[in-house]
């Protein structure tokens, strides 16, 4: 994480810890800075006149910085090492703009480029005297430093340019003296001064360090859409808003999180043993605003990736840029509301924050209604050399589903398209976390730790098949049909740690790194799933029943080298260590010879295998597996601001515990995956442009294929993807736009045939306009309007099924658009503008939902709808607070 | 701007060096269906002469044929009885009914299209019920026949009207295997072997032999109902030799149902 401490001199010192991401493309967004204490800071522009008058002086009150862009760490500057300090004279005009920036102590060409760029962005609220807006001139002065050695990882000198995946450390300065000699005039001077600690280090071209920044306005239903920023990314989701999204990434069908490491401020999402499966991550009780950045490293490049990075990493960086006390209330569409409350106490870091959100929706049909309340808090402090973090989070979600429906039935009509087949489809779930972390410094070292603990309570209930399951067996008293409703349910405990030390040094005249860690995870899963009849609710088979205690140790070694300045190897080892003990509670369900007296009636756990031969119906497996990752990055650059990568990974992910036998070789699935990419950053005037195209080959040696029948993913052979990504973006004053492309093929080794439902051609655009609202010259209170225009544009091609059929191709347009003013903005958002009708997931499998006179047994095609055109409106309040 | 382009262009250009296309394998289908009776039938009448020496004179055969479904495999019973549906062994689907005059030699459709994907088929199935395979109770006419059998200048003119209910279920004598013989057993006439693909554009063609049904009825076991005229009736039960011969002939999977792929 990014840490930035902002240190605000004269008068009133205070820190605050400000995350950077909003500004990494040297714009702030949202309200304008509040502090009092920045007020105080303020130039008087006007005390020359103000002395010479004989009566005494009109109150003068000083510029008020509303937009604040930070400078940006020239590329060459940073390669040089070169650090100083760029004292400029800024004219703020009558209308808060800035008209004038002159170097009044020159820190060398470059940075006095950079410093003045970045200033000439900055808007205030003018001077006054008594009530008239004036003219002022005050004088900030920049410095730029690189981090301390052993503090932070080496600049990424091969990434030069500001972009908006891979950010360079901010200017770092040292708080000046607080006593400044005024200048002629009564200027005063304003003393910024960051620090920070920077983020990890660049993987390649597939690694995506996203500041959310100004696209934070496009609509957005929850965190997991923040991940469409990456290229690639495809989210579906058949069991409701309380369900986790199914992710697709460059070629791999996750599922719902089964091929993607998640972690939200260090702490684990994936769930290892969940019986819907092992992996499974929910993001739901993560408060999209209290995200400062993201991070999806797509492919397995980095040692710190873990158990379940095979197609990629996703880590969620929490934080509130906007101090104060901020609240937020929605009505849309479908009686949905939501109330947001977000605390971001003034003087205190982005890291200190608290949130709480209420969601609540009837669902735009039948059977989508829902509850949801999340609260996340966190604090960060720091002392001497050590800064640490404490934070919790409680979530809790009831929602219905709507499940799949037959393409067959809607086509004669017998289902509308946003019908459902079974009301009891739904899912109640829960998340409770806390964790702490500690970073010190000791000289050249940095160790930093963490431990968590978090329990999950999760009951599913699905129906994708209909009355198919249930057949008549002979040893069963005679039944009809009863139905194929899934009711899973989990109770989760995990426990954990993870911590590293990284050591820097100068070697060859270049700043070299080694980096030692480590991750520990104990998880105690209880699950069981049950087929419910349909016309009574009641459960009348145990699927499975399953008491997990599963292990995972992680130890790692990493390097970031550099043979010259424009040449970098990164990478390292990694090995983990899994165990399995496994209890199955129903382990036999089926008897080779059933007598008289076994089994009684139509009990589902047995205890008779064989014919006589009494067993207990369970059986405990264990196992252990370990397996070795190398993974490593060659970067070389910038040449004329261009970057090329090469890239190594081996990732693993472990088995769900229903497939573990004893003594088990190897409880994992493996993937090697390579790929090269290129990218490039420049700035031009006050836009910042980046682009990066990467191509990559990745290949799983047990993959996880969907069984509707399981309800969940079973394991398959091994598969290959190939393809490529891209991703450009732009930022300036105003406007934030980021696009990317992605092209996959990916095909099972064995027949070369194409894997279902992995989406070849994903596009997604986002973009924003924002800023003071033009040619409106009313400004209450001296203070302006802003607006901002907002989209967000996603195309999906018609994707692979079964039997050589292709899906529909999805196209949905989001916009939204805000006003504000002060403490207030209002926002009317529309999401599927368009209305577009469109299936968000499509499968062909067999199912009989007893729709037709005679049961369906062959596969056919099957939807869940997409959301229809709905409207919401916003009102937020925000008070006493800056940014 | 040169490089901006070069470094989008490659990436947009990469794709194409990769092969394009690919397909997941099989295929869906749609498919016409149609049943029809021997070729040597009339269309009103159809003459043979049967295992037991009758001369058999058909003037009405209708069949009532519920679904018709084929398999990827022939369903394997082994040592233990298998349940009626198998999942996941379906290749195509029929779902709609149809009354077929089996003395006509032309193919009569089927009122709905079937749905199939394109796999190899190594068994076919015919439902014979009225509705929900599982019901006991049907009353429903499978077979519907008119005719005269004669042997050695004794004539037997008979009809039959056969059902499969509460009448064909068999309770089961085994504690252990209370749904031993589900009445879906009864109704359905599997495995038919057949070796067939379905693809597009094609028709399945279901052809019925009436000879096959009565190869075995001895008609001197039937009951008389009537002596002027004369009549001798099946009886839909299994109190006759000639009941059950008839039932088992309806009901067997070699020789009376033929699918091929038009």
């Amino acid at each position: 994480m990014q840490l930035v401490e902002v240190v605000v001199q004269r008068q009133q010192e205070y820190t605050s810890r400000m995350n950077e991401s909003p500004t990494v493309y040297g714009l702030s967004t949202g309200p304008r800075w509040r502090s009092p204490a920045i007020a105080v800071l303020c130039l008087l522009a006007s005390f020359r006149e103000a002395r010479g008058q004989q009566s005494a002086p009109e109150p003068v009150t000083p510029p008020e910085v509303v937009q604040r862009v930070d400078a940006v760490y020239p590329p060459e500057a940073m390669a040089a090492r070169q650090e100083g300090t760029v004292v400029l004279l800024v004219t703020v005009g009558a209308d808060g703009s800035v008209t004038d920036v002159s170097v009044a102590q020159s820190g060398g060409e470059a940075l006095d480029r950079a410093a003045i760029e970045a200033l000439r962005q900055w808007k205030f609220t003018p001077a006054r005297r008594g009530d008239q807006a004036i003219s002022s001139r005050i004088r900030i002065p920049v410095l730029f430093a690189l981090p301390p050695a052993g503090g932070v990882s080496a600049p990424p000198q091969t990434q030069p340019a500001p972009r908006p995946e891979n950010k360079p450390p901010e200017p770092v300065a040292a708080p000046l003296a607080p006593a400044q000699p005024e200048i002629p005039g009564g200027e005063e001077a304003i003393d910024v001064t960051v620090r920070g600690r920077p983020r990890p280090v660049s993987r390649g071209s597939s690694d995506f360090q996203l500041d959310i920044g100004a696209l934070a306005t496009v609509p957005r239903q929850n965190a997991s859409e923040l991940l469409k920023l990456a290229p690639g990314i495809l989210l579906t989701n058949e069991g409701g808003e309380a369900h986790a999204e199914q992710v697709f990434l460059r070629g791999f069908d996750a599922r719902e999180g089964q091929d993607i490491e998640f972690t939200a401020g260090g702490v684990p999402i994936n769930e290892a043993g969940n019986l819907h499966g092992n992996g499974y991550a929910d993001t739901h009780f993560i408060i999209p605003e209290l995200v400062a950045s993201l991070r999806v490293l797509e492919g397995p490049f980095d040692p710190r990736q873990g158990n379940f990075a095979v197609a990629g990493s996703a880590d969620y960086e929490l934080g509130l840029a906007q101090r104060g006390i901020t609240g937020k209330f929605t009505a849309g569409s479908y009686g949905t509301t939501r109330t947001l409350l977000l605390w971001g106490p003034s003087g205190a870091s982005d890291g200190t924050f608290a949130g709480a959100d209420i969601y609540k929706t009837n669902g735009y049909g039948q059977n989508r209604d829902g509850h949801r309340a999340s609260m996340m808090a966190q604090y960060e402090g720091s002392s001497g050399a050590h800064t640490f973090r404490i934070g919790a989070t409680a979530y809790t979600a009831s929602f219905h589903a709507a499940g799949v429906l037959r393409d067959d039935d809607f086509q004669s009509g017998r289902v509308g398209f946003f019908d459902t087949y079974d009301p009891l489809q739904g899912e109640d779930t829960s998340r409770y976390s806390i964790w702490g972390a500690l970073d010190s410094r000791y000289r050249t070292l940095l160790v930093r730790n963490q431990v968590f603990a978090i329990v999950r309570p999760m009951r599913l209930r699905e129906n994708f098949t209909g009355f198919l399951l249930d057949p008549q067996q002979p040893q069963q008293n005679p039944h009809p049909q009863r139905g194929d409703l899934i009711d899973l349910e989990m109770m989760e405990t995990t426990v954990g740690a993870r911590g590293s030390a990284r050591a820097s040094t100068q070697f060859i005249g270049l700043p070299q790194e080694i980096e030692v860690g480590y991750f520990a995870r104990g998880d105690f899963a209880n699950g069981s799933q049950r087929r419910v009849e349909a016309a009574t609710g009641h459960p009348y088979h145990l699927d499975t029943d399953l008491d997990s205690r599963l292990g995972n140790l992680g130890l790692y070694g990493d390097a970031n080298l550099r043979a010259t300045p424009w040449l970098a190897l990164r990478g390292g080892l990694r090995g983990d260590l899994f165990t399995y003990d496994v209890l199955n509670k129903c382990a036999v369900q089926s008897v080779a010879h059933p007598s008289r007296t076994n089994p009684p009636d139509d009990q589902s756990c047995l205890s008779q295998q064989d014919f006589g031969a009494y067993r207990e119906p369970v059986q405990r497996v264990s196992t252990v597996g370990s397996a070795f990752e190398p993974r490593g990055s060659l970067i070389v650059g910038p040449f004329w601001g261009v970057n090329g990568s090469v890239g190594y990974g081996r990732g693993v992910r472990s088995i769900d515990p229903i497939y573990i036998t004893q003594d088990a070789k190897t409880p994992f699935a493996s993937a090697d995956s390579i790929e090269a990419g290129l990218d490039f950053n420049r700035r031009v005037l006050n836009y910042e442009f980046s682009a990066r195209s990467t191509v990559f080959r990745t290949r799983v040696d047990k993959d996880l294929i969907f069984s509707e029948t399981a309800g969940r993913n079973i394991l398959g052979g091994a598969t290959t993807r190939t393809g490529s990504a891209n991703a450009v973006r732009l930022t300036g004053r105003f406007l934030d736009l980021a696009a990317n492309f992605t092209y996959v093929k990916a095909t099972f080794d064995d027949t070369g045939l194409l894997i279902p439902y992995i989406p070849d051609k994903v596009f997604r655009f986002d973009g924003v306009l924002f800023g003071n609202l033009p040619y409106v010259t009313i400004r209450p209170a001296g203070r302006p309007f802003r607006g901002s225009l907002s989209s967000g544009i996603t195309y999906v091609s018609p994707r692979p099924l079964p039997q050589n059929e292709r899906g529909n191709t999805i196209f949905t347009v989001d916009v939204n658009a805000t006003l504000g003013w002060s403490f207030l903005e209002i926002g009317l958002a529309c999401t599927n503008l368009f209305d577009a009708r469109y299936r968000l997931g499509e499968y062909n499998f067999a199912s009989d939902f007893h729709s037709q006179g005679f049961p369906t047994l062959v596969p056919v095609r099957h939807f869940t709808a997409g959301a229809p055109r709905e409207f919401f409106f916003t009102v937020a309040l925000n008070f006493g607070g800056e940014k | 701007m040169r490089t901006v382009l070069f470094v989008i262009g490659i990436g947009l250009a990469l794709p194409l060096g990769f092969s394009c296309g690919g397909n997941t394998g099989g295929g869906r289908v749609s498919f016409r269906a149609s049943a029809l009776g021997p070729p040597t039938a009339t269309g009103t009448s159809l003459e043979f002469t049967n295992g037991v020496g009758y001369h058999v004179a058909l003037t009405r055969a209708q069949l009532h044929i519920g679904s018709v479904y084929l398999n990827q495999t022939v369903p394997s019973s082994g040592s233990q009885a298998t349940a009626c549906i198998l999942p996941g062994i379906y290749v195509a689907e029929l779902l709609g009914s149809l009354d077929v005059n089996a003395l006509s030699p032309s193919p009569q459709p089927f009122p709905v299209a079937g749905e199939a994907n394109a796999i190899q088929a190594r068994a076919g199935e015919l439902w014979l019920t009225g509705g929900d395979v599982n019901t006991i109770d049907d009353s429903t006419v499978i077979l519907s026949a008119a005719g005269t059998a004669d042997r050695a200048s004794v004539s037997y003119p008979f009809e039959a009207s056969i059902t499969i209910g509460r009448n064909r279920f068999i309770p089961s004598a085994d504690p252990a295997f209370p749904s031993l013989n589900p009445i879906c057993k009864q109704r359905i006439v599997s495995p038919i072997p057949i070796d067939l693909t379905p693809h597009s554009n094609g028709e399945l063609r279901i052809r019925l032999d009436p000879r096959v049904w009565f190869a075995a009825v001895d008609f001197s076991t039937l009951p008389r109902v009537s002596v002027s005229p004369l009549l001798y009736r099946f009886t839909d039960s299994a109190q006759t030799s000639a009941d059950i011969n008839l039932y088992n002939g309806m009901r067997t999977t070699i020789g009376a149902y033929q699918f091929t792929w038009q």
